[in-house]
């Protein structure tokens, strides 16, 4: 099996030196095994799904198609993480020692990154002045504004949704309000007996006003099971397609209760003003004389 | 006798655009306790017009009402519904009841608006369903029941806050004969037992059940006639303001 040599380029960054320890591994390794020994590599399930390996199994790992190359053992399949700069990409990975990386691409003693773990996030800070004080020719920065800077296309995609939100909450504002107008209206004759005998604007504003606000809660969860069914659905088949384990969609507590106060404002306020139309009408006019 | 209803020079106009349509030109008469007035006349002549000012429902023009020795011809909107609610009965042609609440909830409306707790106005909404010949069909939906029915219903609605005047405007109006009978026999059963009944309708065997019939036409009363209960012979008594005070 020969791994092509862009995803090998990948590896470099993919290794995410992780200084001591990914140069402590393959010593110790040496040490304990015959020299002549193959050295171990991990590989991400998609490539071992599709390659149909096997944690044990020998694979030949080459810089390029028919350049030489080292026999190395697969001694882990791992996972993907959840994240969402991932899910896109196609191609596979593949963790090998840093030495053996090396001497395969022929870069010698060479790193274009690596990444360096810190108790705290004083010390990161403390780091990245000593680096960028002393280091001559790179530069260091806290990886969380790396993260920021790649991620700007979501921000403004987010903010896209945001909008599509806020102007579906408004449409489905005005229908509701129409809705409810219209349902409201249905009760004129139901109003006119009210106040014929002798019920208050109170009540019975009071009573559509409580009866919106009802239909209000119980539709809007409704909406949150029918949204948690979609929000499911959405995430097993893109899931699958992308074969990771991010989840593209969520119904939170936030969400939930952000959508069952709407509605039920929404609700009180539009049966309000549908009931104070027909109670400000004198009943004889809402038999329709 | 206590007058229980007292109008004086009662008009009521209808103003449509410039054009006004006067519906009631000075009405004056007095119903007292415990009589049954039926009010006929042709088409138009403004029966219902006189029924609603009685009711509170409508303000005059000009003249006064006076209901229960209350004067109610500008009463605001607040104090004539809690007039309604509290002093009359009021039941329609067409019943006017909740559809989504059963015969005892209907009844039950009036006391509950009015105050009165769970248990007591369960009972009397009972009681009052019991009266009207109901009393086994409390649960059911006003869609489930007959035309007569319903408009029992909506009797026993009326009198839930024992009114001192029951006002009905064509209760036999959307009932066949034999209900419109049932109708009638109830009516009078009512006011034997001391209920102030002002009727209006085109029926001759509801007018006929009536004490005293008042006959109008183009908004002026032309007639008003006390039947003899003995032999229901029609005798006239007058067009003077106080027929029943001379
Ligand atoms: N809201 C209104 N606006 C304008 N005119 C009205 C209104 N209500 C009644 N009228 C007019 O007032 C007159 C009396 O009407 P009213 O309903 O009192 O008659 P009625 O005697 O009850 O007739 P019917 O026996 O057909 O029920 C009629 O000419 C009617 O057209
Ligand atoms: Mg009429």
């Amino acid at each position: 099996m020969r791994v092509n040599h862009r995803f090998v380029c990948l590896l470099l960054l993919a290794v995410a030196v992780r200084g001591a320890p990914a140069q402590q591994t393959p010593r110790s390794i040496a040490r304990g095994v015959p020299q002549d020994a193959p050295r171990s590599i991990t590989i991400d399930s998609r490539l071992a799904a599709d390659a149909s390996l096997h944690v044990g199994d020998r694979v030949v790992v080459a810089a390029g198609t028919g350049e030489p190359g080292d026999t190395v053992v697969i001694a882990a399949i791992t996972q993907r993480r959840a994240d969402p700069a991932e899910i896109a990409r196609g191609e596979y990975r593949v963790r090998l020692h840093l030495g053996q990386l090396q001497s395969l691409l022929g870069y010698g003693d060479r790193v274009d990154r690596f990444a360096i773990a810190t108790p705290s996030a004083g010390a990161t800070a403390d780091a990245v002045a000593r680096i960028n004080a002393s280091a001559f020719g790179f530069q260091a920065h806290r990886s969380a504004d790396v993260a920021v800077e790649t991620s700007k296309t979501f921000a403004v995609v987010s903010r896209f949704h945001r909008a599509i939100g806020t102007i579906t909450i408004v449409a489905s504002a005005i229908f509701l309000l129409c809705i409810m107008l219209l349902k409201v209206d249905e009760r004129r004759r139901d109003v006119a007996a009210l106040r014929l005998i002798g019920c208050t604007e109170r009540t019975i504003v009071g009573s559509v006003v409580l009866e919106a606000a009802a239909i209000a809660v119980l539709g809007s969860l409704f909406g949150v099971v029918v949204g948690g069914t979609a929000s499911f659905l959405v995430n097993r088949h893109y899931q699958a397609v992308y074969r990771t384990p991010l989840r593209f969609s969520i119904v939170t507590g936030d969400i939930v209760l952000l959508a069952v106060a709407l509605a039920l404002v929404l609700g009180i306020v539009a049966g309000w003003l549908a009931a104070r139309r027909l109670v400000r009408t004198p009943p004889l006019a809402l038999f329709g004389r | 006798m206590t007058a229980i209803v007292e109008v004086r020079d009662l008009a009521r106009e209808y103003r449509m655009g410039d054009e006004r349509v006067p519906a009631l030109r000075g009405v004056t008469f007095t119903v007292h306790q415990p009589e049954y007035v039926a009010i006929v006349g042709p088409s138009g002549c403004g029966k219902s017009t006189l029924l609603n000012l009685l009711g509170v429902i409508d303000r005059p023009t000009s003249g006064t009402v006076s209901i229960a020795g209350e004067r109610v011809d500008q009463l605001d909107d607040a104090r004539a519904t809690e007039f309604r609610l509290r002093r009359i009965g009021f039941v329609f042609q067409r019943f006017y009841l909740l559809q989504a609440l059963s015969a005892r909830e209907n009844v039950e409306l009036p006391l509950a608006e009015a105050g009165m707790s769970t248990r007591e106005r369960r009972a009397r909404a009972l009681e009052l369903l019991e009266y009207v010949g109901l009393g086994r069909r409390e649960r059911h939906r006003p869609s489930q029941l007959s035309g007569g029915e319903q408009q029992r219903v909506a009797i026993a609605r009326a009198l839930a806050n024992r009114p001192a005047l029951l006002l009905a405007d064509e209760p036999t109006g959307e009932l066949d004969a034999r209900t419109g009978a049932e109708m009638i026999a109830l009516f009078e059963r009512l006011n034997r037992d001391g209920t102030t009944i002002v009727v209006v309708t085109h029926d001759e065997d509801l007018a006929r059940a009536a004490k005293r019939v008042i006959h109008m036409r183009d908004g002026t009363i032309v007639d008003d006639v006390r039947v003899d209960p003995a032999d229901r012979r029609v005798e006239p008594v007058g067009l003077a303001p106080e027929p029943h005070e001379r």
